[in-house]
């Protein structure tokens, strides 16, 4: 054992280091931990539910009908994509994923004990909190967006649709779904680094208040993430029941600008502050 | 200085700059102290954080390391605040006590990860975590994954991302706890080292012995308070007279327990699990032996070592009456 290591201290710079760097090196430590975690591999499975949904209603068109009938109107392959995004994936996949790693960013540290390696290191304690944000939203991006291509590829011909004239859409899906896992795992970093019970929080939020306040007219339903993603959706829907009629009615729908300015001012205050959360806050953990 | 035993402590007023200065430090945990108006000022050099489990030795560390906020007072290492000021974790590194880790990562994917934190480049890195790793004499095991490390390699790879960016001061809480007694020795030759290179080292610890071969200059706590703070060897007396106990995790835990029959300071014996747990009334003679009984490989390959701390409690007690 020498003191070799006398030399690395050499060069040591003695300033209050950078949010970025700091961010993108918390990031680099974080994304492998986070891809090959077990909760990546069980939502993972989840994310293969709506793939073998397509390929079953994929199987049943091809052998038995040449479309399907969504409340009583014919609806194509791009109308069912349609709806299994906004339905499956915006409020419900993407909020679960929000949830979930949201939620965990850092408590799962905190839980681990491994924090004390990131908050003794001249990294500011925010950009713990960046970095792992980031992390979070390539790792689920990662894991939802080939399931939306492969549901697209297997829904959209049904009922005669062409893929190459839907792909235009098949871009904007993608990137309402990344904007969709911004905004909530924002939110739900946030709601982590200051609940006690940041999941049961986080899960009332998405699945009591946020379809709770879209079915009622008001203001109310601008506190929600849904409310702004909505706006984003590119499909029609097939609008022939009385229920969807009645539906369209309350649907008071944003316009694009002010749901991706607001979605934005979302992010970033729910961002910020998390951070400042991390930043005032002292973990103690259990010996 | 604040003194509640009968011990006569050695002075601290020296020219040189204290590297931790704590002025009526407190901080509790809702009704809970953990730690209770504590002044103290730690000269360069190596000091030993002496006390039971429970005595406020982790939360003083938390608070040196600016993981914790105080309550009430200050405390300012290397002449800054910590709290809230992470350009002072360049010239500190930490060992803490938990046994945490990404357990999927190697050992020198995990040390170099940790100092890029620091603001190396990936090459940069990785040379300086090898450099760390070989330091620690754990360069062998670099490439397995941390989860299949023993309890004694846990510890060294934890140092090793504490000393690998060379601090200038290092904090270890409990750094020598579960390791063999070849392990021990060589980690506590390496700590001399740095202390005789010039670093400061905050060292804690539940165990006498082990401070006391490091450094002669310590800080007793218990209860949230300093009780003491000098000259290790004016309290070793008073330790002595209490029986040590020592828990041995072993290969062959009866053929230990056979040599140790032989020892005329070992005042008891008995087995747990695969362990041999002895009461000593000399430690220093039987950690000296054991050592050498852990080299020699006669009685089978020594796994860890570790002391309950009902005996420090013991003096701790006696001083605080006394």
């Amino acid at each position: 054992m020498t003191m070799d290591a006398r030399s690395a201290g050499a060069s040591r710079p003695n300033r209050t280091p950078d949010l970025l760097p700091s961010a993108l090196r918390i990031f680099d430590l974080s994304l492998g931990q986070m891809l090959w975690s077990r909760r990546s591999v069980l939502l993972g499975v989840l994310l293969g539910g709506p793939v073998l949904l397509a390929l079953a209603l994929r199987v049943i068109s091809a052998l038995y009908t040449s479309g399907f009938r969504i409340n009583g109107a014919m609806a194509g392959g791009a109308s069912i994509f349609g709806l299994m995004i906004w339905l499956l994936y915006i409020r419900f996949i993407i909020p679960v994923l929000g949830v979930f790693y949201g939620t965990a960013l850092i408590a799962d540290e905190v839980e681990d004990k491994t924090i004390t390696y990131l908050f003794t290191r001249p990294v500011p304690r925010s950009a713990v909190l960046l970095g792992k944000y980031l992390a979070y939203l390539v790792c689920t991006s990662l894991l939802i967006l080939p399931s939306v291509v492969l549901v697209y590829f297997l829904i959209v011909p049904i009922g005669g649709g062409s893929i190459g004239a839907a792909f235009p859409s098949l871009l904007k899906d993608l990137g309402m779904v990344v904007i969709g896992l911004a905004a909530y795992g924002a939110v739900f970093a946030l709601v982590g680094t200051r609940m006690k019970r940041p999941l049961v929080a986080g899960l009332v939020f998405a699945f009591g208040w946020e379809p709770g306040v879209l079915l009622f007219p008001g203001y109310l339903k601008r506190a929600t993430v849904a409310y702004y993603l909505q706006a984003l959706v590119t499909h029609e829907m097939p609008q022939d029941s009385a229920v969807s009629l009645l539906l369209q009615v309350f649907r008071e729908v944003p316009g694009v600008l002010t749901s991706l300015a607001s979605l934005a001012i979302i992010v970033g205050a729910a961002v910020w502050l998390a951070g400042k959360t991390v930043e005032q806050r002292e973990y103690v953990l259990d010996q | 200085m604040t003194t509640t035993a009968s011990l006569e402590t050695a002075t601290t007023a020296t020219a040189a700059p204290s590297i931790v200065a704590a002025d009526h430090l407190s901080k509790w945990y809702g009704q809970v102290i953990g730690l209770n108006d504590v002044s103290v000022s730690v000269p360069p050099g190596i000091t030993g954080l002496l006390g039971p489990n429970g005595a406020g030795k982790s939360t003083f560390m938390k608070l040196l390391t600016g993981q914790l906020k105080p309550s009430k007072g200050s405390v300012t290492v290397l002449g800054e605040p910590i709290w809230q000021n992470p350009a002072l974790y360049f010239r500190i590194g930490f060992c803490p006590e938990q046994d945490a880790f990404y357990d999927r990562m190697t050992g020198l994917e995990w040390v170099t990860a940790l100092v890029r934190l620091n603001g190396l480049d990936e090459a940069d890195a990785d040379r300086t975590a090898r450099r760390a790793l070989e330091m620690v004499d754990l360069m062998e095991a670099a490439g397995k994954k941390i989860g299949a490390y023993s309890k004694g390699m846990r510890q060294r790879v934890k140092m090793a991302q504490a000393l690998a960016h060379d601090p200038e001061l290092l904090i270890l809480d409990e750094p020598l706890s579960g390791m063999d007694p070849i392990m021990r020795r060589k980690t506590i030759r390496m700590i001399k080292d740095w202390g005789r290179a010039g670093k400061s080292i905050i060292v804690s610890s539940h165990i006498l012995h082990e401070i006391e071969s490091m450094t002669a200059n310590i800080l007793l706590i218990n209860q949230g308070r300093i009780l003491a703070e000098g000259n290790v060897h004016q309290i070793r007396d008073l330790i002595d007279e209490h029986p040590h106990t020592v828990y041995i995790k072993a290969e062959r835990p009866r053929v230990l327990a056979r040599e140790f029959l032989a020892y005329d300071d070992v005042l008891s014996l008995k087995f747990e699990d695969e362990a041999v747990v002895v009461q000593t009334g000399r430690p220093d003679a039987f950690y000296a032996r054991l050592t050498e009984l852990a080299a020699s490989g006669a009685s089978g390959a020594i796994f860890e070592v570790t002391s309950p701390d009902d005996n420090l409690q013991a003096v701790f007690q006696y001083l605080v009456k006394s």
